[in-house]
């Protein structure tokens, strides 16, 4: 008597009925069984032709687990009761020796899939789960983990699920320390990560971020996340290369983190509350880290008051970053000149002066250029400040300020109101001279806020 | 499956809309000003066709339109009109 394990949604298992289905396999000696309802199991049977039995286990799979099969399609051949031998994925030349049936046919062989047990979750179906996520309209688009409650309570650590963070706009939602954690773990956060998502939170709503603004703006900003301090290496955060792209888990899911927060508890869902006329693909969420290693400055923690080795969330609004290339520049000079006029462009491009912040982040062979001609980051700041200044008659069409057109048409007119509107982080990789910068949340009054993270343990 | 919600059910809850006034002769209504550029002046032309229609208008702003409207406004319209037309947004 063999047994093969097999089920619906692995194609190895379907190629191995169906080729046992068309030789006419022998019943007598095979039984299917299948990991499937017996609906399923019935479609799995008249779907490959098999003309031997097709028993259905459904969830939790207990003749599967009790034969240890952690693959499909698996045959256990078994003799008065014990296993004499076991064949995992298709084998067409075992079968034709156990069965005694010739199977031609491409492959031979094929791997085969993991059991229905192995990635269910206890629920039938596999996907089902994260099919349901969508339904309910607790994901951003994107597939969500499931917030169970032994999910939540290990993303919790051990903190009272009660304490509250406040209210959070648009919609007021309580930001609960479990709704957190479930959006953490929804987000595909680790555990680790949770002490970093509770401060970005916290920065979000400090009043003087005005999250309510940002949240229902047509705007195309939103929060992104700037973490310093040894929090960086703690959780696995990249700081370098690709640093504001995908790749690292920390760095999508805390950003993806903090946007759940924002749209699911506090109700800024796109289309609904966030009236953004386009958004920007930021706000599936973006985390960076400073790359302190690489910078000749003090990073940007430092300078807002916080220890060297305090670790801390920054939280700030941004529009998608601007990158700028410059592999031409030779001096400190004539590259704050090039990142000053990218950024003229940022937001509206002849709206000046803006009363806005703009965040640059600078590479690392562009920091190292700063850094060989002794330019300390006020240095930079103030060049930048200073290169992007434009007659007004220049500015004076489109989207433009009442400064602007009650000026004399020959004023100087710069960017920013003020050069202290210029925030600078360094990041990115070794290689390659692109630096950006992010277009700023504009008419919000905002600024950008720095909380310390809080481990407890 | 026993999930932990991120919403905060008490929020979630749809509101209804007022029945909309047959009537504007006599009633209390606010022109609320959001503060962006030259909305007052749109709303000088609603105030004016209000009181064609009998309405008995007042105006208000808010001090910048990227905030909510200070407690103290909301205060002071929930408790001295019936009608507001809030604008003018984007």
């Amino acid at each position: 008597m063999t047994l093969l394990f097999a089920h619906a949604d692995c194609p190895t298992s379907v190629l191995a009925l169906r080729r046992l289905g068309a030789a006419r396999a022998d019943g007598a000696a095979l039984v299917c069984v299948a990991q499937e309802t017996p609906e399923a199991a019935a479609r799995l049977a008249r779907r490959t032709g098999v003309a031997f039995t097709v028993l259905a286990e459904d969830s939790p799979y207990p003749v599967s687990r009790a034969h240890g099969v952690d693959a499909v399609p698996t045959a256990v051949v078994l003799e008065r009761g014990e296993e004499i031998e076991r064949v995992v994925g298709w084998d067409a030349a075992a079968y034709e020796r156990l069965l005694g049936v010739q199977l031609p046919g491409e492959p031979r062989s094929k791997p085969g899939c993991g059991a229905r047990w192995m990635y269910d979750y206890g629920a039938r179906g596999g996907l089902d789960e994260l099919e349901d996520m969508f339904e309910r309209g607790w994901s951003d688009g994107l597939p969500v983990i499931p917030p169970t409650r032994e999910r939540v309570e290990a993303m919790l650590g051990g903190r009272d699920r009660t304490d509250s963070l406040g209210f959070i706009p648009p919609g007021h939602g309580e930001a609960t320390l479990e709704r957190v954690a479930a959006c953490a773990v929804l987000a595909g956060c680790k555990p680790a990560y949770f002490p970093l998502v509770v401060a970005a939170v916290e920065a979000a709503l400090d009043p003087a971020f005005n999250a309510h603004g940002i949240a229902v703006t047509t705007q195309p900003a939103g929060p992104i996340v700037i973490v310093n301090g040894p929090a960086r290496e703690r959780v696995g955060l990249n700081s370098g290369m690709g640093v504001l792209g995908p790749g690292a888990r920390a760095n999508m899911t805390l950003g993806r983190a903090l946007r759940l927060v924002l749209t699911l508890t506090g109700g800024a869902l796109p289309g609904a509350l966030d009236r953004s006329t386009l958004g920007n693909p930021a706000k599936l969420g973006l985390c960076l880290a400073e790359n302190e290693e690489a910078s000749p400055w003090e990073p940007l923690h430092v300078e807002r008051g916080f220890a060297p080795d305090a670790s801390t969330v920054t939280v700030f609004a941004a529009d998608a970053p601007l990158s700028v290339s410059d592999h031409r520049s030779l001096t400190a000079d004539e590259l704050a000149y090039v990142l000053a006029t990218a950024a003229g462009a940022t937001w509206s491009p002849f709206w000046w002066p803006m009363d806005y912040q703009s965040l640059f982040v600078v590479c690392p062979e562009h920091a190292a250029l700063f850094r060989a001609a002794g330019w300390r980051k006020a240095r930079l700041r103030e060049a930048i400040f200073e290169h992007a200044v434009r007659p007004a008659r220049e500015l004076n069409r489109g989207e433009t300020t009442p400064y602007v057109k009650a000026a004399d048409p020959e004023d100087r007119v710069h960017k920013w109101t003020d050069a202290d509107r210029i925030l600078i982080v360094v990041a990115g990789g070794e290689a390659g001279r692109f630096s950006a910068v992010f277009g700023p949340c504009g008419g919000m009054g905002e600024t950008a806020i720095t909380k310390e993270v809080r481990w407890t343990t | 499956m026993d999930y932990v919600s991120p919403f905060d059910e008490r929020t979630r809850e749809p509101r209804r809309l007022a029945p909309r006034t047959a009537d504007l002769r006599g009633r209390r209504v606010a022109l609320l000003d959001i503060s962006k550029a030259r909305g007052a002046e749109f709303l000088d032309e609603i105030e004016r066709l209000l009181r064609e229609r009998g309405a008995a208008t007042s105006r208000h702003a808010k001090p910048t339109f990227s905030r909510p409207a200070p407690p103290e406004l909301v205060d002071e319209l929930v408790r001295d009109v019936e009608l507001v037309v809030e604008g003018l947004a984007d």
